[in-house]
């Protein structure tokens, strides 16, 4: 009895705090920081100070929160819950070292899914408001999904041909064990176009420039968003930032693992700093030296650059290089 | 005879199919009366449903299979030509897919129809095309199939016809009477040719005797009846027949042409490819499989995308479905079996639960077009919850179960390609993978245009549907969650059952014609059981899955809360424009912004596609008759080619 109490009150703590809610939360928030304050270095600028986001996040909480007349309620409000929730919940399948805090549950299918539930949230949060602005952000996100889905399949099938060989697999833990025996698979030549192809894929599916049409301010006053206030707004942020931990991590999930001592703390410090360099390699700096492209121009760059990387490391492996 | 006789369950196939008729002209004769008429209805679905159900245990669970000879003329003489049921796990499998659909779409039409005019007729023509069905799958005789196939193409369209003031409705049912008719043409020449090699109509017998005869006739009755079971599942390209006859369709009688008739097809196919054709070279079957499977995938999925009117955009949706289905089976493993026939499954409670909600839609505004509809979700919360499940079900969000299965196609598309080394399978995991994230966002502009964004004025006083009809979409709403929650009992009791019979055909044989038939018939022929397996290559546990998921939620929600979450300000009586949505300052009247077109980026990249696209689909009967004639000639080239 007193261990299956422990043993739930350990997969308690796994989701509530680590890797779970708290975390996503400080970790998540932190590379945003670092993010604004990176690109504001590079533009001259001073920037906001690394605790930014924070200081929104809870400012907009105590926000009035407006709901439109032509919204409906609970969509309206539940979405954005249900999208941060699917994040967090990714975030416990991905493997950090040695260490998984939940495996054998779900593979790399399932998290290609998961991370589809929080734009799918947003998109029916947007749809939710009634505003015009939002069907315009919806059917820009709609165009980024699709445009990133396809070069993030390949990646993932040329990562499962590189780790099972023969009997190719979609499993993530395989996939950490192989990289614990083997090194990390970005040594691997053939998958070193498929993690460019990556890393050019995590600022599209985070939303972040040059790939925020769906949610270009200026024009069409932030898409999705334009209805939001007060507390979901801040939640929307907060899921924005989660975002950007989840990928990196994926990331260094799949392309760096076999970097770490074994001590938990350790490794998580250790794939915090990856994330850290990640997101200033793949987000800040396309952010600072580019300016934001239409959604055709986004679709066109998608399936036809990172394609192509994907497609190259993908038929490398096949072959076996 | 003693009464228990009659409960013998040996008899129950043939039960199932007499009720349906008897059912269907008793409505002929009491349908006037509204109650008699109803209670009949329901009595047929419902009794047909319980015999097919009660086979379960004998034939999933103990694998029997049943053949059971009408008025007891069994073989004689080493001919079979008494008229023939043959029940194994594949056709039950069908059987309960087809009468499971029946039964919810006969509670739904209860109230879906009764304003309509002529109701007995229609009651007579649904359970005509129902036993039509059912019949057609646990038949053991080819010509009866083709019978049955006569009887349900009939029913259908009729049915496609029933509204016949709707515009488009007679247009609709002429297209499907020409196109149809030329499908069910080819499988009588087939069938002719089949029985001037072979010399007999039983399905077993000629399964057993069709590898000694392997000639150019019957290659060419092949290629005939492949074309014609593949017009009634309407793959690419016979997919403008779909989309015609459902957009004018009552939507009850949808829910049976996409879940029940199409699957009618895929069991004649599968028959045809593994049972009667099973000595043919088995990788020319797959290709042909595949390759038809994966561009009926991506082509209706593209297709849907253009679509303006609701039930037109879920009809192409149910053939891009239908390619799963195809394509997994076509790759000759278990696990592409279990995946195609899980799928199959799903794609029938789904796709069933899409079309009744866009009934429910239709029921209540008068319209399916997604242009002049909008923000039904205030006025109709029920349906829309609803239509969530099926959305997310056939876009393949976990848990659902149309995550289950595509998950399984796509494991096996990669297994197979890795077993055989061929690059080609990899590419059929990655179209399907596409095609998942392109039919989700069809979806999301579903459900934007349907039920969230603007209520136009006109719509203020619509209301939900009544509760007999909410009842029929919980069945299915509820059966979608339950199959994806539980996938490995699936699997394991329905699914794999009905892949290791497709895999058995000695045995198929032997039940009917007595044991050691096949042997002596075929003698060198005569099929080595492939051995295969049903590992997987991942990890899906969808029941500790949903329970983190619940448990973040309920976290996420209780500290939303407890921060004053759902403190929220709302529109009181009093007007005040901060309630108003933001028009960019102007007046919404005035307002320059759109909702555009969803998938302009898309649209827009592809536009040489869609073009060609839409010059391809005329909507005139001479080019679909024309593309039957020319498919025809391709697979009759392509078998003449390739053996």
């Amino acid at each position: 009895m007193m261990t299956i109490v422990l043993t739930a009150l350990q997969y308690l703590g796994y989701i509530l705090i680590f890797p779970g809610f708290l975390f996503c939360f400080v970790i998540g928030m932190l590379l945003c920081g670092i993010d604004r304050k990176i690109v504001a270095r590079m533009q001259k600028r001073v920037g906001p100070p690394v605790l930014q986001p924070f200081y929104d996040f809870f400012k907009l909480c105590g926000k009035e929160t407006i709901i439109p007349a032509a919204a409906s309620k609970t969509t309206f409000l539940a979405a954005p819950l249900v999208g941060l929730a699917a994040l967090v919940v990714l975030q416990l399948f991905i493997p950090i070292h040695g260490f998984s805090a939940f495996s054998g549950m779900a593979d790399i299918i399932v998290i290609l899914y998961l991370l589809l539930i929080p734009a799918m949230a947003a998109m029916l949060g947007g749809a939710a408001s009634g505003s015009p602005y939002a069907g315009i952000g919806l059917s820009r996100e709609m165009v980024t999904i699709i445009a990133c889905e396809l070069p993030l399949v390949m990646v993932l099938l040329a990562v499962g041909k590189v780790v099972g060989g023969d009997a190719v697999t979609f499993s993530f833990s395989k996939i950490a064990n192989y990289q614990l025996a083997n090194g990390s698979l970005i040594t691997h030549a053939s998958l070193i176009p498929a993690a460019i192809a990556m890393l050019l894929i995590i600022p599209g599916e985070t939303g972040n420039h040059p790939f925020d049409t769906a949610e270009a301010e200026t024009e069409i006053c932030e898409g999705l968003l334009a209805e939001y206030s007060g507390a979901p707004l801040a939640v929307y942020k907060l899921t924005h930032c989660v975002k950007v931990l989840t990928l990196t991590s994926f990331f260094a999930a799949l392309f760096l693992g076999g970097i770490g001592t074994g001590i938990v703390v350790v490794d998580a410090l250790i794939l915090v700093a990856i994330c850290i360099v990640l997101t200033i390699v793949s987000i800040s700096f396309v952010h600072a030296i580019t300016a934001r492209l239409k959604i055709e121009q986004v679709f066109k760059f998608y399936w036809t650059i990172v394609t192509g990387l994907a497609l190259i490391s993908l038929v490398l492996a096949w072959y076996g290089l | 005879m003693s009464f228990a006789n009659f409960l013998d369950y040996h008899h129950f196939p043939v039960y199932s199919i007499m009720v349906l008729f008897l059912g269907a002209f008793l409505i002929v004769l009491f349908g006037k009366n509204k109650f008699m008429r109803n209670l009949l209805a329901f009595l047929a679905v419902s009794i047909s449903l319980a015999c097919i159900v009660a086979l379960v245990k004998p034939v999933m669970l103990d694998g029997e299979i049943i053949a059971y000879w009408m008025g007891n003329r069994a073989v004689a003489g080493g001919y079979a030509i008494g008229i023939a049921l043959e029940v194994d796990a594949l056709s039950l499998f069908f059987a309960l897919l087809i009468s499971t659909a029946v039964f919810v779409s006969g509670i739904y039409s209860l109230q879906y129809m009764e304003h309509d005019n002529n109701v007995p007729e229609y009651y007579t023509l649904f359970l005509m095309l129902s036993g039509g069905v059912i019949g057609l799958v646990l038949s053991g005789d080819i010509f009866n199939m083709f019978i049955m196939v006569e009887i349900l193409t009939f029913a259908a369209v009729a049915l496609t016809a029933f509204r016949n003031k709707a515009h488009g409705a007679l247009e609709a049912a002429f297209k499907y009477l020409v196109v149809g008719c030329i499908g069910s043409t080819c499988i009588l020449v087939g069938i002719i040719m089949l029985y001037a090699q072979a010399h007999t109509l039983n399905f077993a017998q000629l399964s057993a005797v069709i590898p000694g005869n392997m000639n150019n006739a019957t290659k060419l009755a092949f290629a005939l009846l492949f074309v014609g079971f593949g017009t009634k599942a309407f793959i690419v390209p016979f997919h403008p027949l779909a989309a015609d006859a459902h957009g004018a369709a009552p939507a009850s009688i949808s829910v049976l042409i996409s879940g029940v008739l199409t699957k009618s097809g895929i069991y004649g196919l599968i028959r045809l490819t593994y049972f009667l054709f099973q000595t043919m070279n088995l990788g020319t079957f797959q290709f042909l499989l595949v390759f038809i499977g994966s561009v009926s995938m991506f082509v209706c999925v593209t297709m849907a995308l253009a679509q303006h009117d609701f039930k037109r955009l879920l009809a192409f949706h149910s053939i891009s479905q239908i390619g799963y289905v195809l394509a997994a089976v076509g790759l000759c493993t278990g696990l592409g079996f279990s995946a195609g026939l899980y799928h199959a499954m799903n794609h029938t409670l789904f796709k069933g639960l899409l079309f009744l909600c866009a009934g429910a839609v239709l029921h209540q505004t008068g319209t399916t077009n997604l242009d002049e509809l909008g923000g039904l979700s205030k006025k109709m919360p029920w349906t829309t919850g609803l239509f969530l499940v099926g959305a997310f079900s056939i876009s393949g969000l976990p848990p659902f179960n149309g995550f289950a299965s595509k998950w399984m196609v796509y494991q096996a598309a990669y297994q197979k390609a890795s077993e055989t080394g061929n690059i080609g399978f990899l590419f059929v995991t990655l179209i399907a993978l596409v095609t998942s994230v392109l039919t989700l966002a069809s979806f999301v502009k579903v459900s934007q245009s349907v039920f969230f964004g603007r209520l136009p004025a006109k719509y203020e006083n619509v209301k939900e549907v009544k509760g007999g009809m909410i009842f029929a979409m919980c069945l299915f709403a509820i059966l979608c969650v339950v199959t994806g929650l539980f996938p490995s009992a699936v699997t394991k009791y329905l699914t794999e059952p009905a892949a290791r019979a497709v895999f058995s055909v000695v045995n198929y044989i032997d039940a009917a014609m007595g044991t050691g038939y096949a042997a002596s018939a075929m003698g060198e022929n005569l099929p080595v059981v492939a051995s295969f397996n049903f590992n997987e290559l991942g990890y899906w546990s969808p029941i500790s899955w949903l329970l983190i998921l619940c448990i973040a939620l309920l976290a996420v929600t209780i500290v939303a809360v407890s921060g004053k979450y759902d403190k929220v300000s709302e529109s009181s009586e009093i007007a005040d424009s901060k309630y108003d949505l933001f028009f960019g300052g102007e007046k919404s009247v005035y307002s320059q912004v759109g909702g555009g077109d969803l998938f302009w980026g898309f649209k827009h990249n592809w536009r040489h596609y869609f073009s060609f696209m839409h010059d391809l689909h005329s909507g005139i009967v001479n080019d679909y008759s024309l593309w039957a004639i020319v498919a025809l000639a391709i697979v009759t080239l392509f078998i003449q080619i390739v053996l």
